[in-house]
């Protein structure tokens, strides 16, 4: 019998709506593919940020993995990054430990003897605890309340529970909340905003820094650029908060609540006349107007000197990258480009995109990374020039591949004009990036 | 404190141990959990996951099916799979978390059965042990469930049990198969047939302890006859030239998998050493010589190498971070299970 990946056009899944996906797009329907496509699925924290490095955002934190050895075993991984090394301690659990829940006595004498044996005292320490403490119902806020007075230092939990994955507050909701927790109240300054969401900075160059300072924000804060502890503590000072990523909504709402500090949320989009609609938007809550000419100019020309070098490019893009692959194949529609592929997970919120993608390409494919007929995938079935994301890159070894997965986060125009000039970058031979330059001037 | 490490990375687990002697053998490989233990599983321990596909999956396991034990949601998700894909049998790995809720496998495997077409095994690990006491299991389960039929004994056919690579360190079975012609080593470039054919192999060759009980079974089903050594130590292919860096007469500890240090002991007993051994794995009795030591906190580690006054060292790198002051030689020998760094050069050298 042949055997071929599953997937369902663009036109298909529009008609069906949200509510009635075929069973091969709904992960809980199904069995998870193991591939290096699902690996950020499956194993957040295996490649960019997952709940072990995201928890150890504060600086001069270290964190004790409590948990069966399975559960820290990629650890070595990201303990070989000169960032993390001395940064990750282990208590291994075993049966007993779970019969008799005798680890939890044992968790603050474990975290004296790890901040004992370090050269310099940490700022933090984060106890990360996993699926076995989940069905065990662990009451871990106490037990870090113990070690607390025993090493007179803050311990946090973070909760690496992949069976709440989909529920209403899974890891990566939580451990933002745990680590914003450490805010104590401060008086509050009109000229400082918090950027809430990821776990590296944005893009240097990202306009929306340009924008605050030009408002008259002093400071605008990152966890991933503080510097100590104290440094991030002058988070509470702040007047608003950004949330760039919805993942850090709930951390915002308690921050409203407890430290009284409003937030607005922003989506990352890659159509330019959608970023700009956002940050009219924005200017009207803040009561300020944009002048973004020079940014979304820039960003067009990218745009249109990556047009003119490669005008019937096409795409495969998947959802292990820094964007929504549906807004995403969506802007290259619109910009002209074929989007062959979308390897991607359809939710309530990128619905609206692929029905706006269902209109204007109605053939592209749209495939879940998850499904167990993805083990018979074929590159051959649809050849692409350029798969963008390292998912699709994996499944594509013929076309030029831009992961664009980098821990450091692009927004905004700049995002969009770093993407085109990426891809220039990566499509045009040695010698003709210059030609792609004049283009754009 | 017992349990605490301060070094050491976590090791390769029971259930890395299972899918590696699976991976290869078109089935379709199950693994009981809500996610993190295949990215674990896959995206660390199984280093041919990168280069060829397996029908690998993740259970997918949510807090609702654990609380309340949905076996027939997995039963029927294993079933709608098994119609999509071609697979010769169906394992189903455990983890934690049905270890927590006590899953029956047993009756897993019977419902399984009942509901689709294809044979399952079922290996009950937790996730809390270590990889060679699940590659032992799943060893066993395999060849109990489906080495049934006698066979002609092929001469010149050796079986080859133990050989995957966090075994072996390695991701191939060449230098296997170049010190010892006719092998078929199970699980690592050999195929589910010759594990059908298993009661055609002259003789087993185990090459680590996960593979003893096998070859035990085996033995007992077909008389098939078993020997236990690491046939790269004899080859000269695992270590290279890096033990004529010992002086005559040194003392000299070897920290490595069973088969392995007893093969590495014989050889440099050979040569004059006198040669203690030790492992953070299987200690199987019936291996092991007075003295020969299981290894289970980073302490006792410390402690062996204070006390020993050993002049050489041949283990993994990252073992000698435990113990900084210590200064004589340095065989590195990197085991996959403890460090997750493959013997890819096939040897370090000494230092």
């Amino acid at each position: 019998m042949e055997r071929t990946a599953r997937c369902f056009t663009a036109a298909e899944l529009a008609q069906c709506g949200i509510d009635n996906l075929p069973d091969e797009l709904v992960s809980n329907r199904h069995l998870i593919y193991s591939s290096p496509a699902t690996l950020a699925f499956n194993s957040p924290g295996a490649e960019g940020f997952g709940v072990k490095r995201a928890g150890l955002a504060i600086p001069g934190s270290v964190m004790l993995i409590v948990a069966p050895g399975c559960c820290g075993r990629n650890t070595s991984i990201v303990s070989e990054l000169p960032a993390y090394r001395n940064r990750f301690f282990y208590l291994t659990m075993g049966e007993t430990d779970i019969v008799t829940g005798r680890h939890l006595k044992k968790i603050p004498q474990a975290v004296e003897e790890v901040v004992d044996c370090l050269a310099e005292r940490p700022s933090l320490v984060m106890i990360c605890i996993t699926c076995v403490d989940a069905l065990l119902g662990t009451d871990m806020e106490r037990v870090c309340r113990r070690a607390e007075e025993r090493v007179g230092l803050p311990v946090r939990p973070c909760y690496m529970y992949a069976l709440t994955r989909e529920g209403r507050r899974p890891p990566m909701v939580h451990v933002r909340q745990s680590l914003y927790s450490l805010l104590e109240p401060r008086r509050k300054r009109a000229t400082s905003v918090n950027l809430l969401g990821f776990f590296a900075p944005l893009v240097d160059d990202c306009e929306l820094y340009r924008y605050l300072r030009d408002l008259g924000v002093k400071q605008v804060r990152e966890t991933s650029r503080c510097a100590s502890f104290d440094e991030f503590q002058n988070m509470a000072e702040a007047n608003f908060n950004l949330v760039l990523h919805p993942e850090a909504r709930f951390a915002a709402a308690d921050l409203q609540e407890r430290l009284q500090i409003p937030s607005i949320e922003l989506t990352r989009l890659y159509q330019l006349d959608r970023i700009r609609r956002q940050y009219q938007a924005l200017g009207q809550v803040l009561g300020a107007q944009f002048d973004d000419e020079a940014d979304y100019a820039a960003a067009e020309a990218a745009l249109n000197a990556f047009r003119a070098a490669h005008p019937n490019a096409t795409f495969a893009i998947g959802e292990c990258l820094n964007a929504d692959p549906f807004e995403l194949a969506l802007a290259l529609t619109r910009y002209g480009f074929t989007v062959r592929e979308v390897f991607g997970t359809v939710q309530a919120e990128n619905f609206v995109f692929l029905r706006r993608l269902a209109e204007l390409s109605p053939e592209t494919r749209i495939y879940s990374n998850m499904e167990p007929t993805m083990l018979y995938y074929d590159a051959a079935d649809c050849p692409v020039d350029v798969a963008l994301g390292k998912d699709a890159g994996w499944y594509h070894p013929e076309a030029a591949c831009l992961a664009w997965n980098s821990d450091v986060q692009p927004y905004g125009y700049a995002a969009v004009r770093r993407l085109f000039e990426a891809l220039d970058q990566l499509l045009c031979p040695e010698g003709t990036a210059s030609d792609a330059e004049e283009v754009r001037s | 404190m017992r349990g605490l490490r301060k070094y050491l990375t976590p090791f390769a687990p029971d259930q890395s141990g299972a899918v590696s002697v699976l991976y290869e053998l078109d089935g379709i490989v199950v693994i009981c959990d809500a996610g993190g233990c295949t990215g674990n599983i896959c995206g660390f321990d199984e280093p041919r996951w990168h280069e060829r596909r397996s029908a690998v999956f993740s259970a997918g396991l949510r807090d609702m099916d654990a609380i309340l034990g949905r076996d027939d949601k997995l039963v029927g998700e294993l079933a709608d799979a098994a119609a999509k894909i071609d697979a010769r049998f169906a394992a189903i790995v455990g983890t934690p978390v049905p270890s927590v809720i006590g899953t029956d496998y047993r009756a897993l495997r019977r419902m399984a059965e009942r509901r689709g077409t294809l044979p399952v095994i079922t290996i009950d690990t937790t996730g809390m042990e270590l990889y060679d006491v699940g590659a032992e299991k799943a060893y066993r389960a395999l060849f109990d469930r489906f080495a049934t039929e006698a066979h002609p004994v092929e001469q010149g056919r050796i079986g080859v049990l133990g050989a995957n690579p966090l075994d072996l360190s390695t991701a191939s079975a060449d230098a296997l198969r170049a010190a010892l012609p006719g092998a078929v080593c199970y699980g690592m470039g050999s195929s589910f047939d010759d594990v059908l054919r298993a009661s055609s192999a002259e003789k087993n060759v185990v090459v680590a302890p996960s593979g003893i009980a096998a070859a035990k079974l085996l033995e007992k089903r077909f008389s098939t006859p078993y020997e236990v050594f690491d046939p790269r130590v004899a080859a000269g292919t695992l270590l290279g030239d890096a033990l004529d860096a010992l002086p005559a007469g040194a003392r000299v500890l070897v920290v490595a998998q069973q088969v392995t240090a007893n093969s590495l002991r014989a050889l440099l007993r050979e040569r004059g050493a006198q040669v203690s051994c030790a492992t953070w794995f299987l200690r199987k009795p019936e291996l092991a010589e007075e003295g020969d030591l299981r290894l289970t906190e980073e302490d006792d580690f410390a402690e062996l190498v204070r006390d020993g006054g050993f002049d050489a060292i041949i283990g993994d790198p990252v073992l000698f971070d435990i113990v900084p002051q210590y200064a004589g030689i340095r065989i590195d020998l990197p085991e996959f299970p403890l460090s997750g760094h493959l013997n890819t050069a096939g040897h370090e050298g000494a230092q």
